[in-house]
């Protein structure tokens, strides 16, 4: 029947018809009116005399009366009550579902096993029996416990059930037992934890530390679970006898524990007692929920037989099906009839568990699998990790679900293998979307009621609690909560599970790749503390304060300097000087003029100083050399010719213009006594040099003997010459055809003619003035025989001649009278005037000195006229000035006397001076020379070779030497210029006497003869004043050249005896 | 499970690089919203939790919007008083440092100091 059963329900129990069977709204109803039966049954439950007969009419009754008799607060803790009774009932139906499904399973399972167990039944041993009898036992005893009265209406289906088929009742009802066993575990945990989310729901009123003491205990009870599992597993291997006592002592101990439970409602206490030992804690959580397994068994047994009626029944009459759930349900309207019931039915499971254990025991080795079998399929091994218990607990709840949820459909398919399990979880899944608008609606429902029921509850529960106990021998409202089952909750842990064991793998998986370390600390922020001082500058260092400076450390002062700005100024400076200035600029400040003009100053001195200077050196140097080279040489040479003299020096006459020139003339200068010129008369035969037809006159320095210092030109031949006086600036010269000319030697030599001969350039000068044009009329008619300058010096008698002479060489320079004689005895004299501009005809350009003619005077006198007809016409031949009266002069002439004449004033006697012997006879005077220490005696010199010595005041001469020249022409008379005494004499035939009065006053004491070279021209030379040793005579040879010699040492130095004999030879005069 | 199956060899287990979390932008991203937010602010106790829970928010979404993929991101802001006192705070993470990281900046007036530190995880 049962197999029957089993294939009808197969047949019937589609996906489709659970689906409708789910939504019908049939159903619904049902389940509503059901509800309310129930809720009037455990209001009956609650107190008998409220339990109604018929139900709906009989509860309203009662509840009309409750509400006549009770107070409001009656009529709310009914409510409560009732809504409690309905979640109550909600949930039994589900479980009881669930239950039937598994039920279902099971016995599929049992079918394969037993099918073959039923043939051998008979040869099970007693043991098994026993063992089966036990456990049944045991189970009715746990649900005894448990479920009290209620169990009684299971007990009573399970009669009717075995009236109808009392083969497999038993077994049946055995199992289900166990199976309710174990659900009641697993429940009790989905349970609590629904009912823990419930209080969540409901946490205003209720106070938290219970939920988490639930929370708590589930988790005791996972493990718990095991434990007892294991234990029973044991327990049951036990032998019978063994197992009878312990049956007795459990059954004792749980009747204590059941008194122990009253006594400890309290959930916190009832967990307490709990961990005293593993029994007494199993069965006082089982008896926590007694009251909900109390209802679940009810709604279990109700609705197994509803639908195993149903089942049976369907097709054939649905309104009967309700009718006999209602009586069903009334069925349990009586606790005591249902502990009566249950001890019946102990009496006759016992007896059943007889048959049923001796299957069961035909395949002993079988048991733990038809253990295994509900529990999980992964269980074998009782030792494995919690963890993968859990797990497979897990599994097994979602069986659960899946029986409860989906009905029949899947109770076929539990025989199969786990994948397939998979698969129908998918197809659950599918019809989720239905599942949770049920369970929504539930969760609706179920909310109200428990807003309502924990509204009723806080206010009601003192008085209800007191009561409560004491009518139903069980805590009620613990057991209450425990009943709502949140399948939302389940859902997402089940989910969460998932999750968690994904991302475990997940991580597991990515750990290997991934390496994880506590790499570097991170340094946020490190903010040092700020120190005193910084916090007070911080907090008041902007007022009213001021930081200073100070430097303690001289040594590190930083000292900036700033140096003025350099002052620029431009200067220019300029030599030769130009307009008195020689340097200047734009900003010139009067210091600097004055400097300038300073400058100035010292610039012309500094010029005159260089002219003169640069002569001297010149001379030095000159001096020099020629000490080193040619004079010696000369010396050496002049030494064998002249016995007189110490030495001699030539000048450097053998320049090629020079060359054959005889020399007419030797001068020298009387202030500048080293200064001679040299007059070179023209030859006739043609040379190298077109100078030929020309004189040359050439000034020497005796210091520079080497060449001539300048070379003086004239167009025809030179009678006479003269240096001016004072210093040796200006050379006159009377020529031969009557002109007087003049050379300023201070020209500058760029203005002159410059000739080059050979690799010398020559400056030939021009004479800067001539009378030739301009003074024709008042010139000279016939040649110049002599040119003398009147001493400037006009003094009155005897007046000092020498300062005069060695005056100021400047001012008297250039003031001065010449005087020029030619032959006809017509002397003219002649102004020297310097002029400041030069344009003057007769002058050369750029000359500046000129001759004026100032007198003339005629000294050929008329009366000597008839004289001269007997002999020779005058001539006048050289004229003489007296040195210390410039208007005495001297004119010798050919008859052999000297003229005496005056330029103005009286006639001064004697007219003439003339030899001792009387007479007239024509003889040349040649020379007259003045001595230069005894102005008064004059030597006269002649051309019959006489010599006589006159002094100015007497006519006779004081002494008159005839023979001693061999009646040869004097040519030249000259004193010597350093001794009063001493006088040369040169006569034609080139033969020096030198006379010495002091030592004889009748014959020279030297005679020197030159016979090789002529001797053409003699001067003395040498400073009468300084007396130095440099003195003696320059001789002219007629080969041009011109010797210097020095007289020795008796002719220079003077001799004071000198003068005295010049003046015992004037006294012996004016004696005679 | 079978999802696990099929992608266990498709764990991308390196950030993209542009997706990479780049601390000189985070923390450029963080010294703005701290200047905007908290310049010219004085310190006052009563406000502070609310501005510093602000900020962290506030970093926290910008942050989102530059496309970190796959990143977990962790904001701390500290706000603290400047009284002159030291503080120092540091942090250290257990993570896989190459690619996770972390971003910091640091605000400051006179009458307070801000710390805001973004940390990215990378979700794997």
């Amino acid at each position: 029947m049962h197999q029957e059963k089993k294939i009808t329900r197969e047949d019937t129990w589609k996906a489709d018809d659970l689906r409708k069977h789910i939504r019908g709204g049939g159903r619904e109803e049902d389940h509503g009116r059901r509800r309310e039966e129930y809720e009037r049954q455990h209001r009956g439950g609650d107190s008998l005399e409220r339990r109604p007969r018929d139900p709906e009419r009989e509860a309203r009754r009662e509840r009309d009366k409750q509400r006549e008799k009770e107070s409001t607060q009656e009529r709310k803790n009914r409510e409560k009550d009732r809504h409690l009774d309905r979640r109550k009932e909600r949930s039994n139906d589900r479980i009881g579902d669930r239950e039937e499904r598994e039920k279902e399973r099971k016995r599929e399972k049992d079918k394969v096993v037993d099918g073959s167990k039923y043939q051998d039944g008979g040869r099970e041993s007693s043991d098994k029996i026993h063992h089966r009898g036990e456990k049944e036992n045991r189970d009715r005893e746990k649900e005894r416990a448990q479920e009290s009265e209620k169990d009684k209406d299971r007990t009573k289906d399970r009669e009717r059930y075995k009236q109808r088929d009392r083969e497999k009742g038993a077994e049946e009802r055995d199992r289900e037992r166990r199976r309710e066993e174990r659900e009641k575990r697993r429940e009790d945990e989905q349970s609590i934890e629904r009912k823990d989310r419930d209080r969540r729901q409901e946490s205003d009123r209720r106070d938290g530390h219970k939920d988490r003491e639930h929370l708590k205990e589930s988790e005791y009870h996972d493990k718990r679970k095991d434990r007892e599992r294991r234990e029973r597993h044991s327990d049951r291997e036990r032998t019978v006898q063994k197992e009878d006592k312990e049956y007795r002592e459990h059954r004792r101990k749980e009747k204590e524990e059941r008194e122990r439970r009253h006594r400890e409602t309290a959930p916190p206490d009832v967990a307490e007692s709990r961990r005293r030992d593993g029994d007494s804690r199993e069965v006082a959580r089982r008896d926590h929920k007694s009251s909900e397994d109390r209802h679940r068994a009810d709604g279990e047994g109700a609705e197994r037989d509803r639908r195993r009626e149903r089942r049976r029944r369907e097709e054939v009459d649905p309104k009967r099906e309700i009718t006999e759930r209602s009586k069903d349900k009334r069925s349990h309207q009586d606790p005591k009839e249902k502990r009566e019931n249950v001890e019946t039915k102990e009496v006759l499971g016992q007896s059943e568990s007889v048959w049923r254990s001796s299957q069961k025991e035909l395949s002993d080795t079988e048991e733990p699998v038809e253990k295994q079998d509900p529990q999980t399929e992964s269980q074998p091994d009782h030792d494995g990790d919690a963890q993968d218990y859990e797990e497979d607990f897990e599994d097994y709840e979602e069986d659960f679900e899946d029986g409860s949820e989906s009905g029949g459909e899947e109770e076929e398919k539990q025989t199969h293998s786990q994948e397939e399990e998979r698969e129908e979880r998918e197809e659950r899944e599918e019809l989720n979307p239905q599942r949770r608008e049920q369970i929504e609606a539930i969760q609706r429902a179920m909310k109200e009621e428990n807003e309502r029921v924990g509204s009723v509850q806080t206010r009601l529960s003192p008085e209800e609690e007191e009561e409560r106990p004491s009518k139903t021998g069980g805590s009620e409202t613990l057991p209450q909560q425990g009943k709502f089952i949140d399948f939302v909750a389940a859902k997402h842990r089940e989910v969460n599970k998932k999750v968690a064991c994904q991302q475990k793998k997940r991580s597991a998986e990515l750990l290997r790749l991934i390496d994880l370390d506590y790499s570097i600390t991170f340094s946020l922020l490190d903010l040092p503390p700020v120190n005193e001082y910084d916090m007070y500058i911080k907090s008041f260092g902007t007022t009213n304060t001021k930081q200073a400076y100070v430097q303690c450390n001289e040594d590190n002062t930083d000292r900036g300097i700033q140096t003025e700005e350099l002052e620029n100024s431009e200067k220019w400076t300029q030599h030769p000087a130009e307009w008195n200035a020689v340097c200047g600029g734009p900003t010139l400040s009067q210091e600097d003029s004055q400097s300038t003009t300073k400058m100035n100053v010292d610039s012309q001195r500094l010029a005159t100083f260089l002219r003169s200077a640069s002569q001297v050196v010149a001379v030095l140097l000159e001096e020099d050399r020629a000490e080193r080279q040619s004079l010696k040489k000369l010396r050496s040479q002049a030494d064998t010719l002249q016995s007189f003299s110490d030495g001699c020096l030539q000048l450097n006459t053998r320049l090629p213009f020079l060359h054959g020139r005889p020399i007419s003339l030797v001068h020298f200068s009387q202030v500048q006594t080293q200064t001679v010129l040299s007059v070179h008369s023209p030859i006739q035969k043609p040379s190298a040099v077109r100078l030929d037809s020309k004189t040359i006159i050439c000034i020497w320095n005796i210091w520079e003997p080497s060449r001539p210092q300048k070379i003086l030109v004239y167009e025809s031949e030179v009678r006479s010459c003269c240096f001016s006086p004072g210093k040796a600036t200006l050379v006159f010269a009377g020529t031969s055809v009557g002109s007087v000319v003049l050379w300023d030697l201070r020209e500058h030599a760029g203005d002159h003619h410059t000739l080059r001969i050979g690799d010398i350039d020559w400056t030939l000068r021009q004479p800067t003035f001539s009378t030739d044009a301009v003074l024709a009329a008042s010139g000279h008619m016939s040649s110049v025989s002599s040119v003398e300058v009147v001493p400037a010096a006009v003094s009155q008698g005897g007046g000092p001649e020498l300062p005069l002479l060695g005056s100021d060489e400047e001012s008297s320079g250039l003031s001065f009278q010449l005087a020029s004689l030619d032959e006809n005895g017509v002397l003219n004299l002649w102004v020297v005037l310097e002029l400041p501009k030069t344009n003057e005809a007769g002058l050369r350009p750029g000359g500046k000195v000129k001759l004026l003619h100032s007198s003339t005077l005629l000294t050929s006198e008329r009366k000597s006229a008839r004289d001269a007809i007997k002999t020779s016409p005058p001539q006048a031949l050289l004229v003489k000035f007296l040195p210390s009266d410039p208007s005495h002069f001297f004119i010798g002439t050919n008859m052999g006397v000297v003229n005496h004449g005056t330029s103005h004033g009286l006639q001064a006697p004697p007219k003439f001076y003339r030899p001792k012997m009387v007479g007239a006879r024509p003889v040349d005077v040649t020379s007259i020379d003045f001595s230069p220490f005894e102005e008064t005696f004059f030597l006269v010199g002649c051309g019959d070779g006489s010599v006589r010595l006159h002094t100015v005041a007497s006519e006779q001469p004081v002494l008159e030497w005839t023979g001693n020249t061999a009646g040869d022409p004097v040519v030249s008379v000259q004193w010597a210029q350093t001794r009063a005494a001493v006088f040369c004499v040169l006569d034609a035939t080139s033969n020096l006497h030198i006379w010495d009065l002091l030592e004889t006053d009748f014959e020279p004491v030297v005679t020197e003869k030159t016979d090789a070279d002529r001797v053409t021209a003699m001067a003395a030379f040498g400073d009468s004043s300084k007396q130095n040793t440099f003195s003696g005579i320059a001789l002219a040879r007629q080969s041009g050249k011109i010797e210097m010699q020095y007289f020795s040492k008796r002719f220079t130095v003077p001799d004071s005896a000198d003068l005295g004999k010049l003046q015992s030879l004037k006294e012996e005069v004016f004696l005679d | 499970m079978e999802g696990s199956h099929t992608a266990g060899n498709t764990y991308l287990i390196r950030p993209n690089y542009q997706h990479k979390f780049k601390p000189a932008v985070v923390k450029e991203c963080i010294r703005d919203i701290l200047k905007e937010q908290l310049s010219g602010v004085d310190y006052d106790p009563e406000e502070v939790p609310l501005t510093s829970r602000n900020l962290a928010d506030r970093i926290k979404d910008k942050l989102k919007k530059m496309g970190f993929d796959r990143y977990k991101l962790v904001v701390q802001v500290v706000i603290g008083e400047q009284r002159g006192e030291g503080v120092k705070m540091a942090a250290r993470c257990f993570w896989d440092a190459d690619t996770d990281n972390c971003a910091q900046d640091i605000f400051m007036n006179d009458s307070l100091f801000c710390v805001a530190a973004a940390f990215g995880s990378y979700y794997y």
